[in-house]
């Protein structure tokens, strides 16, 4: 009988980036003085993640003609129509709120304008100077200042451990607690807990070229599914369109080269060094990041490439001395790497960024089970079919606080500690101790495969054939991994057993995104159809659906609530102009 | 001219604390290589076993620093060809903290110094207040935004013999963020950061050697805002027997 350490909270929140540390501190403020509050977190408290990652910043209506109106009108029109109208609203409202708690509780101090007032940018599909930020490395300002704050509260802390299963009471009615593997020593631990907070975060790490933190498999998602949750606009993978391309050996590749480079005038070349961009779009490198990064995967599929298979970014006309003084960052990682942004040619390609699916949850951060709340990517709905720019981390951030207000305040009515279900409990060890009852074999190609399919035949253009064939290669890996085995003799801080894990939980929710992809039968945001170029009917708009039972995946179309506005209208006062950006 | 190798010698450390020993691999070169590259070769390519540590790839969490040949260093960013001696790479766990298993230490330590350094912004307003109106040439933020861009690596705290020499001393980073913090407005208990920075392990421990600021890969400057918080401390000190 497996061994399995365990640990009694009242609070649990899984993840330390920007959704799970705002829980626990909002936790702190909002439950009970006696409450016991855990955080775990598969990496180290605030460093894993992706949070830490934000560059561009944070989107916030703070007047000057912006408004929370204004801002919700963007998200909605941004997402296509899909967002969950409440959560979209929320998210605007309540932004304005937590960016002032930043600097004023937490201590962050963001870039100033002359007068000592927040200094604010315009980003793709923003009608205002909405961004607030720190440099470019805004995330780093916003998890170092979280982490120094949840760091010295007396809070249990459970670094490296990742969360493996969500494990329900004996009649499934509610969360009685979640099992981890300590990953230090390889051993089990079973946390139970009145309310967990799941803000493990997303990371489509499942294509070729990603973004993400090393750590981000889906894991959260994964366990959703199996615990039987519904799951919305699993189709919605973001792509940046330019990703450091260096080769598939080398953790460098995927990596963002800002934004702001094609803004401040960058130009894409293809293989023969020619621009292509205009070809596509009158805005040339400035259209927006859907339609740049359609149009770099475009010349790929002609075999316009680079040596690499990408594109080139060329910002040498620019001035070398000017693009030094301007993105020192950017130039510094590329030297550092071998490669010279300033003055030469960077290899580049459309890279998988964010997930805009997620658990179905509502406003209040409550999933359909009890017990469980939701928060930060891992959550579907706020961002519909396409994320703007700037709205991650505010999403992250503000239904993390309200995540640990609502679990502060219900606990207050729960009583004792849930038993959890002893078969749900003994699948999921044997499930996380499959691979070692296996003959090893090497887990790293059934990654690279697993991302090749994803790359070829789920990611930036689609079609019903492509989706068909990628959704049979996944199948076929995902059965491969299944005989592929991991030796048992040390499984203290054993990375070869948790890249099987992480491949188990990204072949899981492979599938469920490519059943999304083929039942949404139009082009939408971030999904788009080469056989279904329409955007549909926006008043008939529909997400999709998602639930797993037994090792089935069921999809079904929702229709959109237009619960604060329908297409066509606006909340915007008549006299309102359509922009407050300047034209460029 | 030297010749393009085919194979790069590694040695990198093994085993638990107080129970290391140094193991051999030949890992093939690329053009486009860095030493996390090299070290994710090794255990997905050669030793299953490997246990190291990484997160972001590209040099803003602070979780891959390593010794590399002996220098404290991000091994996401560095290129091996910036640091390969003739081809050899020697790869160990990050100095002056406790070893987890191979390449992995244990962090807590470092972050622990960081709370007991008293940095974290101590609040004057809350989140129903405006925001502070503070001008971008003002002078104590200036001083300020010098420390802000640390990302609590650990490479100033792996590079500093003080630290190697004094368990209890706070180190580089915790001390460096106390000093930001100092030159906040913002920051409502700066007597308690001057207590926390002036006792036992604090900043009166720092020998001024400078590898702090020799090694950090965002040239951050440390010491030198460890020399402001020895006379803030100081004159805090003089403060006190006159007013006493």
């Amino acid at each position: 009988m497996t061994h399995i350490d365990r640990h009694d909270t009242d609070i649990l929140i899984i993840g330390t980036g920007g959704a799970g540390l705002f829980a626990a501190l909002h936790a702190q403020q909002s439950a009970p003085a006696d409450t016991r509050i855990t955080i775990a977190v598969k990496g180290l408290i605030g460093k894993c993640g992706c949070t830490r990652m934000v560059q561009g910043g944070y989107n916030v209506a703070l007047g000057g003609g912006d408004s929370v109106e204004r801002h919700f009108m963007d998200t909605i029109k941004g997402g296509k129509w899909l967002p969950n109208q409440d959560m979209a609203w929320k998210l605007c409202e309540q932004a304005v709120v937590r960016i002032h708690e930043l600097e004023n509780e937490i201590g962050c101090f963001f870039d100033r304008n002359p007068d000592g007032t927040l200094h604010q940018k315009a980003f793709a599909g923003q009608t205002a100077d909405r961004t607030v930020h720190k440099g470019d490395l805004t995330g780093i300002e916003i998890i170092s200042r979280l982490m120094e704050q949840v760091l010295a509260r007396p809070v249990d802390k459970l670094q490296e451990h990742r969360a493996i299963g969500l494990i329900p009471t004996r009649d499934g009615s509610a969360l009685a607690g979640v099992l981890f593997i300590d990953m230090r020593t390889g051993g089990f631990r079973l946390v139970r807990a009145k309310t967990v907070l799941m803000a493990t975060g997303g990371g489509p790490t499942m294509y070729k070229y990603n973004t993400p933190s090393g750590d981000k498999t889906m894991d959260g998602l994964a366990m959703a599914l199996r615990a039987g949750l519904e799951l919305r606009d699993m189709e919605m993978v973001q792509f940046h369109p330019t990703g450091l391309l260096a080769g598939d050996h080398t953790r460098m590749t995927g990596t963002v080269l800002e934004e702001g480079l094609r803004g401040a005038g960058g130009q894409l070349l293809n293989g023969a060094e020619n621009r292509f961009m205009f070809d596509y779009d009158p805005k040339g490198e400035r259209a927006t990041r859907d339609v740049v990064s359609r149009a770099i995967y475009a010349e790929m599929r002609k075999n316009n490439t680079s040596a690499n298979g990408g594109v080139f970014i060329s910002m040498a006309h620019l001035g070398p001395d000017n693009v030094r003084a301007k993105f020192p960052g950017m130039v510094k990682r590329c030297a550092d790497s071998g490669f010279d942004l300033a003055g030469g040619l960077v290899e580049v390609v459309p890279t998988a960024h964010y997930f805009m699916g997620g658990v179905v949850v509502d406003a209040d951060t409550r999933t359909a089970m009890e017990g469980l709340y939701v928060a930060g990517e891992d959550a579907g709905g706020a961002h519909g079919s396409n994320r703007l720019g700037g709205n991650g981390v505010a999403n992250s951030t503000v239904y993390g606080g309200v995540a640990g207000d609502v679990m502060g305040a219900d606990i207050r009515t729960m009583g004792a500690l849930r038993d959890p279900c002893p078969y749900a409990l003994q699948a999921e060890i044997d499930r996380a101790l499959h691979p070692l009852t296996r003959q090893p074999a090497p887990v790293h190609p059934l990654r690279a495969a697993l991302q090749d399919a994803m790359w070829d035949d789920v990611g930036v253009m689609r079609t019903a054939t492509g989706m068909e064939r990628g959704l049979t290669r996944v199948a076929e890996i995902s059965d491969a991994l299944m005989g592929v085995g991991v030796a048992d003799d040390n499984l203290a801080f054993n990375l070869t057993w948790h890249d099987w894990l992480n491949l188990r939980s990204l072949c899981d929710v492979s599938e469920a995104i490519t059943l999304a992809g083929l039942a949404r039968e139009n082009s939408r945001g971030a999904h788009y159809r080469e056989d279904f170029l329409d955007e549909g009917d926006l008043d008939a708009s529909y997400y999709t659906v998602i639930t797993q039972k037994g090792s089935d995946l069921t999809v079904r179309r929702d229709p959109v609530q237009f619960t604060i506005i329908r297409p066509g209208e606006t909340i915007l006062p008549e006299s309102e102009p359509e922009t407050l950006v300047a034209a460029q | 001219m030297t010749r393009t190798r085919d194979m790069l010698q590694v040695t990198v450390q093994r085993g638990e604390a107080g129970k290391t020993r140094m193991q051999r691999f030949d890992v093939p070169a690329r053009e486009n290589q860095t030493v996390l590259d090299v070290v994710s070769w090794i255990q997905q390519e050669a030793d299953p076993t490997l246990s190291y540590r990484f997160a972001c790839r590209v040099g803003m969490c602070g979780s891959c620093a390593m010794m590399v040949n002996g220098v404290p260093r991000w091994t996401c960013r560095t290129h091996v060809s910036r640091v390969a001696n003739d081809g050899r790479l020697d790869i160990a766990p990050l100095r002056n903290l406790p070893v987890i298993k191979d390449l992995a230490t244990d962090m807590d330590p470092f972050f622990d110094k960081w709370v007991a350094a008293e940095a974290r912004h101590h609040p004057t307003r809350g989140r129903l207040e405006e925001f502070d109106p503070i001008t971008p040439d003002n002078p104590e933020r200036a001083e300020a935004n010098l420390g802000i861009e640390c990302i609590n690596c650990g490479i100033c705290y792996a590079a500093c013999d003080t630290v190697a020499g004094n368990p209890d001393y706070l180190g580089p980073a915790a001390l460096q963020r106390a000093w930001t913090l100092l030159n906040d407005s913002r920051d409502a208990d700066r007597p308690t950061i001057l207590a926390a920075v002036s006792g036992k392990g604090g900043c009166h421990n720092c020998h001024s050697m400078g590898s702090c600021a020799q090694y950090c890969p965002n040239e951050l400057n440390p010491m030198r805002a460890i020399a402001g918080l020895k006379r803030e401390t100081v004159k805090a000190a003089l403060r006190g027997k006159r007013d006493a």
